[in-house]
Parts: structure tokens; sequence; C-alpha cells
């Protein structure tokens, strides 16, 4: 693959990422179900790193990770981080594991959800900011809510995917 | 995994682990300002955000106006009535304030004063995220907005208090957010206490009362007001009203759950509270 084919590929899945990030930040944050509203980054992320692997899973992550860092308040570099790892987790797992499709992303965006919500319970057990049960009462909801995403959000990386070149070379 | 680290996986690791960092320093070295990323990714995203907002605004206007006319109509007749007491309450007020103007000049006190500069800004966006309680609005630091300022709704209830400030964009987290703290009053007694957040209470739209006077006697209504103390934020703000009063779990104080008097779902402007002067 071409430096070219490798920056207009990235850049398409860059560019598909964004509608998923202003739905998740101004739209859907409107229309609480169960009071919680959904994540959708960490989705994309998942998706892409099932379909792409490790690597290209972790360089996805930090793009997404940097995108939420920026946009969303008191993160302080959490995300870039967490996102990265999601992303190369995610990849390692649907490729050794699992398998790189549906089936796999939806459990390793199980997992991608709990991880990050187990990180702001246990945040906030440490800093005794709250009781389990209020903790869990917001992150139960916000998992299951979350995962009503995969599908369409797999399904618009899935479509990039078979669009652009396959051979990643990093 | 050996594709993983023949193919750069480390250097993209050690990239991710290099700019959490340089966020997160970034972030405490700014303050409440945003840092250079966040402002940039504030600024861009400001016409979708203004769009959206609008958009949102318009349909629920919209909406109103098919659906609720007969509800506003009653509305409408209920507030007529409560205006009129209103008029009445001031007329005896005013007599009131001309008799306090009188006995302080008998004895030589400052006139009282309240002077505020505020500006106003529009709600832009919501919280992004369930673990906290805030909001976007439309004006940063290009406007003179501060990390600290407070921010009221048209009734002057308080809304809350700006936490990170863009360059054409703040955030605001709003009075039941877990991290916010400030002093309270209760206007019927003068008893003062610490209005704080709380996690639980933050998902019921209620905060807490803590600190409560020992002997104080809290009636459910009792209207709570931040204190002023410390200069911080402008006393007399209304904040809402007791709920009800829990024993903390030590048994030993007691809390108050306050409800917000603002309607912090349904805000579209607000104004902040740059500065202010007060003489009491």
């Amino acid at each position: 693959m071409t430096r070219s084919d490798f920056m207009i590929k990235w850049g398409v899945y860059a560019l598909a990422a964004l509608p998923v990030w202003l739905l998740e930040l101004y739209v859907l944050n409107r229309f609480p179900v169960l009071g919680v509203s959904p994540m959708l980054m960490p989705l994309a992320a998942v998706a892409v790193a099932v379909l792409e692997g490790a690597t290209a899973g972790g360089g996805f992550g930090l793009f997404t990770g940097i995108l939420c860092d920026a946009a969303y308040h008191d993160t302080d570099g959490g995300m870039t981080l967490g996102l990265c790892l999601i992303g190369v987790c995610a990849g390692a797992l649907s490729r050794y594991a699992l398998r790189q499709n549906l089936a796999g992303c939806l459990l390793c965006s199980l997992g991608a959800l709990t991880a990050i919500d187990a990180v702001r319970i246990l945040v906030r057990l440490l800093q005794r900011a709250a009781p389990l049960e209020a903790l869990l009462a917001v992150a139960l909801p916000e998992i299951a809510w979350s995962m009503v995403f995969v599908l369409p959000v797999y399904g618009l990386f899935y479509w990039v995917f078979q669009r652009v070149p396959k051979k990643t070379v990093l | 995994m050996k594709d993983f680290f023949r193919n750069n996986g480390l250097l993209i690791l050690t990239a991710a682990v290099l700019l959490a960092l340089v966020t997160a320093v970034c972030s405490i070295l700014f303050g409440g300002f945003a840092d250079p990323l966040s402002n940039l990714a504030g600024i861009l995203a400001t016409p979708v955000r203004n769009g959206i907002s609008a958009f949102a605004n318009w349909t629920g206007e919209r909406y109103s106006d098919a659906f609720e006319r007969e509800q506003l109509k009653t509305e409408n007749e209920e507030l007529k009535q409560r205006i009129a007491q209103l008029e009445e309450t001031a007329r005896q007020a005013d007599a009131a304030l001309q008799e306090n103007e009188r006995l302080r000049n008998h004895l030589d006190l400052r006139p009282s004063k309240r002077e505020f500069e505020e500006e106003s800004a529009m709600v832009t966006a919501r919280s992004h995220s369930n673990w906290e309680s805030a909001f976007t609005i439309s004006k940063g630091s290009s406007s003179g907005v501060e990390p600290g300022d407070c921010v009221v709704d048209e009734y002057w209830h308080m809304v809350g208090i700006v936490t990170q400030v863009g360059e054409n964009w703040s955030t605001v987290s709003t009075l039941i957010d877990s991290n916010t703290e400030l002093g309270g009053q209760l206007t019927r007694t003068g008893e003062a206490a610490i209005l704080e957040g709380d996690f639980t209470l933050m998902g019921q739209g209620r905060l807490k009362l803590s600190y409560l006077p020992e002997n104080s006697e809290l009636i459910a209504g009792d209207l709570v007001s931040t204190s002023g103390r410390g200069g911080i934020y402008p006393p007399g703000l209304v904040v809402g009203h007791v709920e009800d009063v829990h024993t903390e779990a030590s048994g030993v104080t007691r809390y108050a759950v306050v409800q917000p008097e603002t309607d912090l779902e349904s805000l579209k402007q607000v104004f902040v509270i740059k500065s202010f002067e007060i003489v009491e």
C-alpha cells in the first residue's frame, strides 16, 4: 500500500469517526434513556480494532482518545491512554481469542465499556465520593444503553473497511 | 503479538502515554482555562454545537406550541394571580425600603447596594458524561468569563460555577455536580451551612446542605441561598428549597436535601456574574 493509500484509508476512518463523536457529544446526551446517555467513541475504537488488528486499533484508539480528551470535561488525558489500550487489547483479542466479526466486536465492546466504568468506579470509591450502589446505578444502565449502539457503529466502520485497502503497513 | 511489536505497536503505546501525560500536566498548569487542544476542539465544534442547540430549541418551541397550549393558558392565568399578589407585596416593600433608607441616613450608614457585572450566554450543549452534571455555554475568555464565576438563570437563581474556559465557550458545573461546594444560608433563620453536590443525589437532580448547626430547626420548603462568606460568590442568590432532612451515616450530624430552584434540564439562557460589589 502506498503512502497515499495509507493516508486516504485512515483519513476515511477519521471522517467516519467524526459523526459518531458529534452524535455522542451534542445529540444523544439531549435524549437520555434510563437517565443516561451512551458512550460511542470506545465502540468506534473497538470496531476498528476488531476489523484492522491490534496495531491499527491502538493507533485509532489513540486518535479517538485525543478527540475525547479534547471535548470531555475533566478526563485529563485518561481517555487518550485508555482508548489506545482498549484498541490494542480488542485487536489482539479478536484476532487470537475471538473472531474478527460482529460477535467479536460485541464481546470486546462489552469488555471495553466495563473496563472504562470499572476505572471510574474505582477512582470514586478511592476518593470516597459515593457508595458502590450509587456508582453501579449509573454504570450498568450506561453500559447497557451503549451496547445498543454496537451494531450501527460496527456497521459504519465495516462499510468503511470494505471500501479501503486491506493491508496496512505501519 | 509479534506483529504488534513489529508494526510500531510499542511506538503507538509510548505516544499514548506521553500524550496522556502532556494533557494531564497542561490541565494542571492551565487551571480552569482550557488547554490548547481542548480550546481548539471547542472552537472548531462551535458551529455544530450552536446549530444543534438552535435546532433543538426550535423543535422544543414548536412542540410546546402544538401540544402544550392549554397547559400554557392555565399557567398564564395562575401567573396573573401571582403577579397581582407580588405587586401588593412590592407596594408594602417600597414603604419598608423608604423607611430603611431614612433609618440608614439617620445612623450615617453607607447606602446598601448590589451591583453585578453580568454576561448573557446561551446554553449550547448538555453534559457529555453521566458521571458529572455540566453544560457548555456560548461565552468564554474573549467575553471576560473566568473560572470560578457564578452562573445564574434569568430569575437570578443560582445555576452553577464556571469550571473550564475556552476562547468562545465555557463549561459550567451545575449546583448538583458532585464536585460543587459553596457556602449556603437558610433564608428564614440566617444559619450558615455548606452546599455540596453529592453523587447519589445528582441523579435525582438534588444537592446536600451539610454541616448544619446542631440546634437548627429546618422546615421542608425553607429557602436556601448563597451565604457569600469568603467573598468568592455573591450572597443572597437563591439556590433552592429544603426538601428533606436526614441523619448522616455516622449518626452524629444531619444534612438537608435541597431541590434547586432553577430547572437545570430546560436551561436555554444563563448569565455569568463576572464581578460584583455588595454593601449590606
